[in-house]
C-alpha cells in the first residue's frame, strides 16, 4: 500500500479550510493587537528608527 | 546622513545612559560591491532583454547561431535581471540598512564576502550553462542542479550572516524593514530547494521528481513566491527603510506596516495556482489561488498608501528631489502592478489574458517601475554616502528619471496591445462559427508594430541606465583618497529586557492576554520570530500542495497514457534545452476556441510521466500539446532547417543544427536510467535505452527518405526530435485499443505504434 492510497481513504481534504480557519484566526488576533492604543507609543518610537540610525561618536580616517 | 551632518548628531542623546558604550563601525564596502554589481548585472540583462525584444520582432536578431536563439536567452534575461539585478539591488540596501537598523556591524566579514563573491559567481554560471541548452526548464528555476546546490550554500551563508547579526543587536524592537528581509530570506530558501528537487542523469541534466500536475503546481508555488519573496517582499523591507530616510520622516502608519507585512506573509503563499487557470490542474486549487490573490490587492494597496504618504508634507520636495521622483513612480507601479495582478487572476480574466503578452506586460509595470525605479532612487541616495562625495549631476538624475519613465510607457502600452490584440483574435469567430483567424501565424504578425514600439521603450530604459552608470562612475570617481569611517557607540543590550513604555498589569485574565505582553516578548526574539514565520510559511504550503500529491482523485489516471520511448525521450531533452516552452505551450484550455484550432483539450492523466512539466506559460508560436501525427516527419525535418521555408512569415528561430550533429546513442541509458528513477515504468529500456533508439532513429529515417527527403539522418538529433513531435497527445487516441491493466512494459510497446 503506498502513502497516497492511505491519504486518499483518510478523506483529508477538509483541512484547507482548517487551514483557512486557523490563519484568520491569527491574522484577526495580530490586527486587534496592533491597533491597541496601549501599544501606540511603543510603535511610534519603532517607527522613527530609521531616522536615528547614525550615532556618531568621531570621524575616524581608515578603510580604502 | 553625509559625515558631515552626522557628525552634528554625534552629541545625540544616548538611547540608555549610565550603562558602558560599545564602539563600532559599518562595513560598507561591502556595500559598494553589492552597488556596483547591482549596475553591471542589470545593463548586461536589459541588454539580453533588448536582443530578445529585438528577436520577436525580426528572426534575423537571432543570428543564425545555435547559443543566441530567442528559447536559450529568454531564460537567461529573467535570471540576470531577476537574480542578478534586483538580487544584488536587495543585497545592496539589505547590508546597509541592517547595519544600521541594529546598531550592529555585519555578523561576519568573511561571510559577507563569501556571500558577495559567491552569487557573482552564481550568476557568471548562469550565464556559461543556459546559452549552452543546460536547463531544468522550470521558469525563474532554469539553473540546473550543482549551480542550485551551490545557490542554497551562498543562501544559507547569507541567513547565517543576517541571523547572526540580529543575535548581537544593540537596537532592541527590530523595524518592519528586517521582518520583510527575514520572511524573504526563509522563504526563498524554502521555494528554492523543494521546486528544484530532482534526481541527476548527469553532471549538467536532471529530471524534476515531480511529474505533470503535481510539477505544475510545485513551480507556480515557487514562480509566484519568487515574484512575492525576491521582488516585492524584500524591496518593500528596502521602500520602509529608504523612503523615510529620503523623506526625512518616518513612515506613515508603522501599524499599517505591520498588518501589511503580516497579510502578505499569509495570503501570498496561497496564491500560485493562478497560473494554472483552465489547465488540467483541479479546479478547486486554482479557486483558492484566484480568491487569495484577489484578497492581496488589500495589503497590496494599504502598502502603497503607506509608502506615497511617507511623503505627506514634503510633496514640495519630489518636484525638486529626483530620488523621491523615482520613489514615488516606483511605489505607483507597484500599486498598479499589484491592482492587475488580483484582476488576471480573477478566471475570465485570465481565459483572455493567459499565454498572451498581457503577462508580459504585467511583469514589466512591477519589474521597470517597482524594482528598477526603487533600485534607482535607493542607488541615488546611496551615492553621497557610500563615496563620500555628491553626487555629480543632478541633471543627468533627471534626464535618467525623465528617459526610463517614457520607456516604461512606451514598452507596457505596446505589450499591454499586443496582449489585448492576440488574445481577442485567438478567441474570435467568424459568422459562419468558425475560427476568425485559423492561420496562428497571423495573430502574430498582427503584433509586429507593437513589438517595434517595445523595442525603442527598452532603448530608452536601457539609455537611461548608460546615464546612471555614468553618474555612479563620476561619482566615484570624486571619492576622497581614504573614506571615512564614522565611529558609532551604542549600548549592548541588556540580559534582561526592561520596558521603556511599561505597561501596569491588568486585573483578569481576559484583560491581561488582551494586553498581549506575551507577543512583545516574542517579537524582541529575533529567532522565535524567524521560526514562527516559516512556520505560516510552511503550514501554507503543505495545506496547499499536500492534496494534489497525495489525495488520488486529484489526478486521474489513463491507462492508454505510456511513458516516452528512449528517442522521443532525447527528442524530449532537446526541446528542453532549446527552450522551446518559451514559446509553445502544451496544454490546451476546455474552450471551444482553443480546441478548434489545436484538438482535444489537454487532461490531468496525460502528463503523468512529464518530468518536468512543459505546459509552457507564453504562446509566441502554436500550442504543441496535439503535434503528433499532425504533419508528415518531412514536414518537421523542413520546418526545423527553416521555418520560413514552410512559413513564409514565421518568427520561429532556425534549427539547421539538427540536421548535423549527432545523436549521442549511449547517453540516452543514463537518461532513462534517471527517469526511472524519479517513478517513470521504463521496463525493459533500462537495459537496452540505445539499441532501441537506433532501431526507431531508423525507422523514422527511412520514413523521411520515402517522403523525399534527405538520407543519412539516422543518427541526427533531427530524428529525436521528429519522433518527439509526433509523439505528442496522441496517447489518448489509442484508448480504444489501450488494455485496463496499468502498464509497466510501455515503452517496449509504444516504441512500435508511435511514429
Amino acid at each position: 500500500m503506498k502513502l497516497s492510497d492511505i491519504m486518499s481513504y483518510a478523506q483529508l481534504s477538509f483541512y484547507t479550510e482548517v487551514a483557512l480557519v486557523l490563519f484568520l484566526g491569527v491574522f484577526i488576533a495580530i490586527t486587534i493587537r496592533t491597533f491597541m492604543p496601549s501599544r501606540s507609543r511603543e510603535l511610534d518610537a519603532a517607527s522613527r528608527l530609521p531616522l536615528e540610525d547614525d550615532v556618531v561618536l568621531t570621524p575616524r580616517v581608515a578603510e580604502r | 546622513m553625509t559625515p558631515a551632518t552626522s557628525a552634528a548628531t554625534a552629541g545625540a542623546v544616548p538611547r540608555a545612559s549610565g550603562v558602558a558604550l560599545d564602539r563600532f563601525s559599518y562595513d560598507d564596502a561591502i556595500v559598494r560591491k553589492f552597488l556596483f554589481a547591482t549596475f553591471i548585472w542589470g545593463v548586461v540583462g536589459m541588454t539580453v532583454g533588448l536582443l530578445i525584444a529585438l528577436q520577436l520582432a525580426s528572426p534575423i536578431f537571432n543570428l543564425g547561431l545555435e547559443w543566441t536563439s530567442f528559447g536559450r536567452l529568454r531564460p537567461l534575461h529573467t535570471n540576470a535581471v531577476i537574480f542578478a539585478f534586483a538580487g544584488n539591488a536587495f543585497f545592496t540596501g539589505a547590508y546597509y540598512s541592517t547595519q544600521r537598523l541594529l546598531k550592529a556591524r555585519m555578523f561576519s566579514d568573511a561571510l559577507s564576502n563569501f556571500h558577495f563573491w559567491g552569487w557573482q559567481a552564481i550568476i557568471v554560471s548562469a550565464a556559461l550553462t543556459l546559452p549552452f541548452g543546460f536547463t531544468q526548464a522550470k521558469e525563474y528555476a532554469e539553473l540546473e542542479w550543482p549551480i542550485d546546490i551551490a545557490i542554497a550554500v551562498v543562501w544559507v551563508a547569507f541567513a547565517v550572516n543576517f541571523f547572526g547579526t540580529l543575535v548581537k543587536r544593540r537596537e532592541r524592537h527590530i523595524y518592519v524593514a528586517l521582518w520583510f528581509y527575514i520572511a524573504s530570506i526563509v522563504t526563498v530558501a524554502i521555494l528554492h530547494i523543494f521546486n528544484n528537487l530532482s534526481v541527476p542523469a548527469d553532471f549538467l541534466k536532471s529530471y524534476s521528481i515531480y511529474a505533470g500536475v503535481q510539477d505544475a503546481f510545485m513551480q507556480w508555488w515557487y514562480g509566484h513566491n519568487a515574484v512575492a519573496f525576491f521582488l516585492t517582499t524584500p524591496f518593500l523591507g528596502l521602500m520602509y527603510y529608504f523612503m523615510p530616510k529620503a523623506a526625512e520622516g518616518p513612515v506613515f502608519s508603522y501599524k499599517l506596516s505591520i498588518l501589511h507585512f503580516w497579510s502578505l506573509v499569509f495570503m501570498y503563499i496561497w496564491a500560485g495556482p493562478h497560473h494554472l487557470h483552465y489547465t488540467a490542474l483541479p479546479e478547486w486549487a486554482s479557486t483558492v489561488g484566484m480568491l487569495f490573490s484577489v484578497m492581496l490587492w488589500a495589503p497590496s494597496w494599504g502598502g502603497m498608501i503607506n509608502g506615497l504618504l511617507t511623503l505627506r508634507g514634503a510633496w514640495h520636495k519630489v518636484a525638486q528631489d529626483p530620488i523621491l521622483k523615482f520613489f514615488v513612480v516606483g511605489v505607483t507601479a507597484y500599486g498598479m502592478s499589484t491592482f492587475e495582478g488580483p484582476m488576471l487572476s480573477i478566471k475570465s480574466v485570465n481565459a483572455l489574458a493567459h499565454y498572451t503578452d498581457w503577462i508580459i506586460a504585467h511583469v514589466h509595470t512591477g519589474a521597470l517601475g517597482w524594482n528598477g525605479f526603487m533600485t534607482f532612487g535607493m542607488i541615488y541616495w546611496l551615492l553621497p554616502r557610500l563615496f563620500q562625495a555628491p553626487v555629480y549631476s543632478k541633471k543627468a538624475m533627471e534626464l535618467h528619471f525623465w528617459i526610463s519613465s517614457v520607456g516604461i510607457v512606451l514598452y507596457v502600452v505596446a505589450i499591454y496591445s499586443a496582449g489585448v490584440t492576440q488574445g481577442l483574435m485567438w478567441r474570435a469567430f467568424d459568422e459562419t462559427g468558425r475560427l476568425a483567424y485559423p492561420d496562428f501565424v497571423e495573430t502574430v504578425l498582427k503584433l509586429m508594430p507593437m513589438y517595434w514600439m517595445r523595442v525603442a521603450g527598452g532603448t530608452m530604459y536601457i539609455a537611461g541606465m548608460v546615464i546612471f552608470g555614468w553618474n555612479i562612475f563620476k561619482t566615484w570617481a570624486n571619492r576622497p583618497a581614504k573614506y571615512d569611517v564614522p565611529v558609532i557607540e551604542a549600548a549592548p543590550l541588556t540580559k534582561k529586557y526592561v520596558e521603556e513604555h511599561p505597561v501596569v498589569p491588568a486585573n483578569g485574565l481576559w484583560a491581561r492576554f488582551n494586553q498581549v505582553q506575551w507577543h512583545r516578548a516574542w517579537e524582541r526574539a529575533p529567532m522565535l520570530f524567524t521560526v514562527l514565520t516559516t512556520l505560516a510559511v510552511i503550514v501554507a504550503s503543505l495545506f496547499e500542495i499536500l492534496p494534489t500529491f497525495l489525495i488520488k482523485s486529484n489526478v486521474p489516471t489513463i491507462a492508454s497514457v505510456k511513458p516516452y520511448t528512449p528517442l522521443e525521450l532525447a527528442g524530449r531533452d532537446l526541446y528542453i534545452a532549446e527552450g522551446c516552452f518559451n514559446c509553445h505551450s502544451q496544454m490546451i484550455r476546455p474552450f471551444r476556441y482553443e480546441t478548434e484550432r489545436f484538438g482535444e483539450y489537454s487532461k490531468p492523466g496525460e502528463s503523468v510521466y512529464e518530468h518536468p512539466f512543459l505546459w509552457g506559460s507564453r504562446r509566441i508560436g502554436p500550442d504543441l500539446a496535439r503535434e503528433g501525427g499532425k504533419y508528415p516527419d518531412l514536414w518537421h525535418v523542413r520546418h526545423f532547417e527553416n521555418p520560413r521555408a514552410v512559413t513564409a512569415k514565421s518568427i520561429m528561430p532556425a534549427y539547421a543544427h539538427f540536421l548535423t550533429k549527432s545523436i549521442d546513442f549511449e547517453r540516452i541509458q543514463s537518461r532513462v536510467d534517471a527517469m526511472a528513477m524519479v517513478g517513470v515504468p521504463y521496463g525493459d529500456a533500462v537495459n537496452k535505452a540505445p539499441g532501441m533508439a537506433r532501431e526507431q532513429a531508423k525507422q523514422i529515417a527511412a520514413a523521411i527518405v520515402e517522403q523525399g527527403g534527405p538520407a543519412g539522418l539516422e543518427d541526427k538529433e533531427i530524428v529525436a526530435m521528429v519522433a518527439y513531435m509526433q509523439r505528442l497527445g496522441r496517447d489518448i487516441k489509442v484508448t480504444s485499443t489501450a488494455s485496463k491493466v496499468t502498464n509497466t512494459n510501455s515503452a517496449a510497446t509504444a516504441n512500435g505504434g508511435t511514429n
